[in-house]
């Protein structure tokens, strides 16, 4: 597995998209009706991602980029938006999470940092930023600031590395499969 | 330093000494429960995958109780395709409609939860077996992890002391005070000191008042309020109760008395008034009296949050010898097979019917996104559904109440918002 995690790509570097306190997962990420409609295809979720309050983000966005979130990000433990997210290649770095919001996240294999103080206060929307979500190094190389944050967590960088859940459950298969032959 | 009872559950599920708030652990939980909601889903990633079987079928409980009437073709559909699904992966705990009834209530009546039990749910409700001193955790879309494994990992979440003082008055049921501990948990944490994300709410204090169908009623708000677990430590009359309705071994866990508790609040039931919910959730709680003869249209008695038999009785002693006022109509959910059986054996079938109610299969009713009994735009309804978030159960233009059992029937009969108390239970 170390290999796996090893050849993981955890340093992004790319635009800062900031977002304030208490954006829900509901309306605040992707339109609700996605959610309730099970929608979990992410071709089309993208087209929908941030669409009520930033029309067109899918668009702006390049892999890489980084959204900076403040308190309470995300509420709710569904998954719709994230996949938008970790299809585009984006991460996101936040000061608070719902614990069932972040394991939402680390579910579909979104890098993700909860429980990072006073983020937002450390950067603005177009700022160019760096973040290993491994080791929790944050950059902004606009402002010139370094800063050292609560990375994920070693026994969830194996699933954030395969893909998410269903990326682990797949190797573990193979891996049964391999033991029993 | 010691453990609460639920890390103690919950090392004991690890293999491990002792474990703290914030490890991440992969306890082997001692069943696993997934509800006719989301098996196809579940049964659709692991096919995908190759993985046809799944590693414990006898660990595996499966309910019917979301869709229990299958109300569109999409659930019949799904209803078959469940069975085959119990058959294919060899799961013999299969209660499918008509069997069982709501998988948050029946599993603690039939001794499936005992004390001290552990176990995994797609569903986040499970946190109602905290009422007989077990606990559960939600898995979401997860559960096809643990189906294929049987274990998942696990953060093990901080504790909440909640301190229970003085003695309810007669007419403030469990429910009433779930309200109102909604309230207190709603309170912003920078000013109340407490955060209830992801934290166990243990209850302690005057406990002794309640019966188990009063603490399984008081586990459903600070669940709505995003607590990943509640816990009563058990009274010996909840361990006798479990003793004679289960074959396998347990023994009750508490917390000891050096436990590490994140913050503590304090409640004293002995002031309180009856209470309502008011429309847009059930921490919205309000003295009965602020909203007392609201027309209603619409009456529901069950849900996990209060669908035991002791509820029905107390729902029942409001109706007995009355009729459902005219222009309201009066749903009546069970909670288990079992109480409808019961029901029909001692009488309370009767109560209800001669008052007019609506009798429903046990099972989730209305509460369940809305698949029966719903409201239209200007209705007022009055239930004790575990939410009532705009929309709950029909109309986004309806205004939905939430009582107790005794509120909800006393407001039944009487055709508008009405205190228990000014009716005579008999």
């Amino acid at each position: 597995m170390t290999t796996e995690i090893d050849n993981h790509n955890w340093l992004f570097k790319g635009r800062c998209y900031k977002l304030g306190h208490d954006v829900p997962h509901a309306g605040g990420v992707i339109p609700n009706p996605l959610i309730t409609a099970r929608e979990f295809d992410p071709q089309k979720l993208i087209p929908h991602l941030f669409a009520e309050t930033d029309p067109g983000f899918h668009q702006r966005v390049k892999p890489g980029d980084i959204i900076v979130t403040g308190r309470n990000f995300g509420m709710g433990p569904k998954m719709n938006g994230y996949i938008a997210m970790q299809a585009l290649g984006l991460g996101v770095v936040c000061e608070s999470m719902p614990f069932l919001a972040y394991r939402a996240a680390v579910g579909v294999g979104l890098p993700v940092m909860t429980d990072c103080f006073n983020v937002t206060e450390l950067c603005d929307s177009g700022d160019e930023l760096e973040v290993d979500f491994r080791s929790g190094m944050f950059f902004n190389h606009t402002r010139d600031i370094r800063k050292e944050y609560p990375p994920l967590p070693d026994a969830l960088q194996e699933i954030v590395a395969l893909g998410g859940n269903t990326g682990w459950l797949k190797r573990w298969w193979q891996q049964q499969q391999t033991a029993r032959q | 330093m010691g453990m609460t009872a639920v890390e103690k559950i919950l090392a004991r599920a690890s293999g491990r000494a002792s474990v703290a708030p914030g490890e991440l652990i992969e306890p082997v939980p001692d069943f696993i429960m997934i509800h006719d909601g989301v098996v196809l889903a579940a049964r659709q990633e692991l096919d995908a995958l190759g993985i046809t079987r799944i590693a414990n079928p006898d660990k595996v409980v499966m309910v019917t109780d979301h869709d229990v009437l299958y109300n569109s073709e999409l659930a019949v559909r799904r209803g078959a395709f469940n069975r085959a699904a119990a058959r294919d992966w060899g799961v013999k705990r299969f209660f499918d409609a008509g069997r069982g009834g709501h998988g948050h209530v029946f599993p603690m009546e039939t001794g499936i939860v005992t004390p001290g039990t552990l176990y995994f749910d797609n569903d986040r409700h499970c946190t109602n077996v905290g009422g007989i001193g077990a606990v559960a955790f939600r898995m979401g879309t997860e559960i096809s992890r643990v189906l294929a494994t049987g274990s998942n990992w696990l953060m093990v979440p901080h504790t909440i002391k909640l301190v229970i003082k003085g003695k309810a008055q007669a007419g403030v049921h469990a429910r009433d005070i779930g309200f109102v501990i909604g309230a207190m948990l709603n309170e912003p944490s920078e000013s109340s000191g407490v955060e209830i994300d992801y934290r166990i709410l243990e209850f302690t204090g005057e406990l002794d008042q309640f019966s188990l169908a009063a603490r399984v009623s008081m586990c459903s708000t600070p669940t709505e309020m995003r607590a990943i677990g509640v816990f009563f430590p058990p009274s010996a009359e909840i361990i006798a109760y479990s003793r004679a309705r289960t074959q396998q071994p347990f023994e009750a866990v508490y917390s000891d008395k050096d436990a590490n508790y994140e913050s503590t609040m304090e409640l004293d039931v002995g002031r309180l008034q009856p209470q309502v919910a008011l429309p847009g959730g059930p921490h919205r709680a309000a003295d009965l009296s602020s909203v007392a003869g609201q027309r209603i249209d619409h009456a529901f008695i069950g849900s996990c949050g209060s669908s035991m038999w002791e509820d029905l009785e107390i729902a029942a002693g409001y109706l007995r010898g009355r009729r459902v006022a005219p222009g309201v109509r009066l749903l009546v959910v069970p909670g288990s097979e079992q109480s409808t059986l019961r029901m029909a054996h001692e009488g309370l079938a009767q109560v209800f019917l001669d008052a007019g109610a609506t009798i429903l299969p046990a099972g989730c009713g209305p509460c369940a996104s809305g698949r029966n009994g719903l409201v239209h735009a200007g209705e007022v309804s009055i239930s004790t559904a575990v939410g009532n978030g705009t929309g709950r159960f029909g109309s986004r233009e309806a205004k939905l109440f939430l009582g107790s059992p005794a509120t909800v029937a006393a407001s039944a009969v009487s055709g508008c918002i009405t205190d228990p108390r000014a009716l005579t239970s008999h």
